[in-house]
């Protein structure tokens, strides 16, 4: 257990494994996404309120879903960062925060074109869609705070400690900005489970989105994290080897 | 006295009141603070409205916005001089535990530059024609809610102390962070004016305090051993 866990710190071990991993985990997500996106546009019966805009939903609730995913990830990468001092760890925190801020955008830019047609509005201060644009802040905040100290030994500390509160932070913040949001306006039900069983034929193709994005951001992660090894590793022999290789 | 080492309590008093002497003797630090407040607060109704009732809606935001501005401004030197001349290494060498020193470094700048805003918040809300009744409660409110600030700030500026520009990352980084607070407190005045008891908001108000008194200075003194090494 403990041999396997000090081999995936190792940048080279987790760069070789990646590269085997990766066809077994972009051929279902192209499937998948292929046959989500066509069966979500094309087949899907509309909505009998919400008439054709019901398919934005098969790209907004994937978004939405995962962009939850992104402080949790970083808090966990960086409490490994912190005790263990494990470098993979930290690239991989430091190429979540900027994928987590364009998921989180696309979720709010998807969810506002949504509202544009349903609520008749691009932007209104419900709960969610505050407190989805105050984890952005925070993304932007963790990314920032990257980019200002300049010692990456250091920045990748200083980041850990700010997503671990971070990560505790965006659950306060959830909260209470449902509570202020209730006490606000009355509780206007704009979500999925409020509505009657939905037919198969409208939740089948939103898991299969789901799975798809799933897979884009797994992909997307590990994409990125074998840029950023690349880039930290370029003085190692085996990085050169590589080059070299090609 | 001479070869017993110093208690953590005796180590706690002995910052609180370093800190406390430095403030005295530099009074800007005191009353920049306390100046901004006023003057964000004035310019509310200058950019608004100057009529009584539309002010009167917004008294208890523009309170809480202010206060919380005003408090990242201050908290800027809560480290910064320490940094620049050393002693914050010499606070991070000492044996003691380095939550105590840090919440002691807290409190003494919460007394200098947050208490002042809390005790000129009736008569801002006084000019912002805040109904008569939310006085005190805006009152107890910025008490328990601008500790939490500091404290929450403290997190920010810790991280932040080695950088040479830090005013926007600072801001970037604690405002969002501050939400919960700022949510808390409006609602409680708000809620109170419209028959709310008052009990139930200020025991969530209290547990934001308790949380972050203990939880802020650890994560303040991680930071500080990253960003200064």
């Amino acid at each position: 257990m403990w041999l396997w866990f000090s081999k995936l710190g190792s940048p080279k071990w987790f760069y070789e494994l990646s590269g085997r991993w990766l066809p077994w985990l972009v051929i279902p997500m192209a499937l998948l996404l292929v046959v989500g996106i066509v069966w979500a546009l094309l087949f899907v019966p509309p909505d009998y309120q919400q008439g054709e805009t019901i398919r934005i939903m098969y790209i907004h609730v994937p978004f939405a879903s995962i962009s939850l995913a992104f402080f949790p990830l970083m808090a966990v990468a960086g409490t490994i960062t912190l005790v263990w001092k494990m470098k993979l760890a930290d690239m991989v925190a430091k190429v979540a925060a900027p994928l987590g801020a364009w998921f989180t955008a696309l979720a709010l830019m998807s969810g506002s074109i949504w509202g544009s047609d349903i609520w008749g509005t691009w932007w209104i201060w419900d709960g969610r869609l505050t407190s989805m644009l105050l984890q952005f802040f925070l993304l932007i905040g963790v990314i920032s705070l990257r980019s200002a100290l300049e010692d990456s030994d250091a920045a990748a500390k200083a980041c850990a400690v700010l997503s671990i509160v971070g990560c505790i932070n965006v659950f306060v913040i959830k909260y209470s900005v449902e509570w202020w949001n209730t006490l606000h306006q009355p509780a206007s039900s704009f979500s999925l489970s409020d509505e009657a069983p939905n037919p198969p034929e409208v939740w089948v193709p939103l898991v299969i989105m789901i799975i798809a994005i799933y897979l884009f951001f797994a992909v997307s992660l590990i994409l990125s994290t074998r840029n950023e090894i690349l880039e930290r590793e370029r003085r190692a022999q085996w990085v050169q080897d590589l080059v070299e290789a090609q | 006295m001479v070869g017993r080492a110093a208690t953590t309590g005796q180590a706690f008093r002995a910052t609180l009141k370093r800190d406390l002497i430095i403030a005295y003797k530099r009074k800007n630090d005191v009353v920049n603070p306390f100046m901004f407040f006023l003057i964000v607060a004035t310019m509310f109704p200058i950019g608004i409205s100057p009529d009584p009732d539309r002010l009167g809606e917004i008294a208890a935001g523009v309170l809480w916005i202010s206060a919380l501005l005003a408090s990242l401004l201050a908290m800027d030197n809560l480290f910064r001089a320490d940094y620049e001349d050393g002693s914050l290494e010499q606070l991070l060498l000492s044996p003691h535990p380095l939550y105590f020193l840090v919440l002691a470094k807290n409190i003494s700048h919460w007394l200098v530059s947050g208490l002042p805003v809390v005790l000129v918040s009736p008569l801002i809300a006084y000019m912002l024609n805040l109904p008569d009744a939310a006085y005190s409660i805006i009152f107890i409110t910025l008490l328990i809610g601008t500790p939490v600030f500091s404290l929450l700030g403290s997190i920010g500026v810790s991280l932040t102390v080695s950088l040479g520009s830090r005013g926007l990352i600072l801001a970037v980084i604690t405002l969002p962070m501050s939400v919960p607070v700022l949510i808390a407190g409006t609602l409680t005045v708000q809620e109170t004016l419209n028959g709310a008891s008052l009990g139930g908001y200020l025991a969530i108000m209290g547990a934001m305090l308790v949380g972050a008194l203990t939880l802020a200075p650890l994560a303040s003194a991680a930071a500080l051993r990253i960003s200064v090494n």
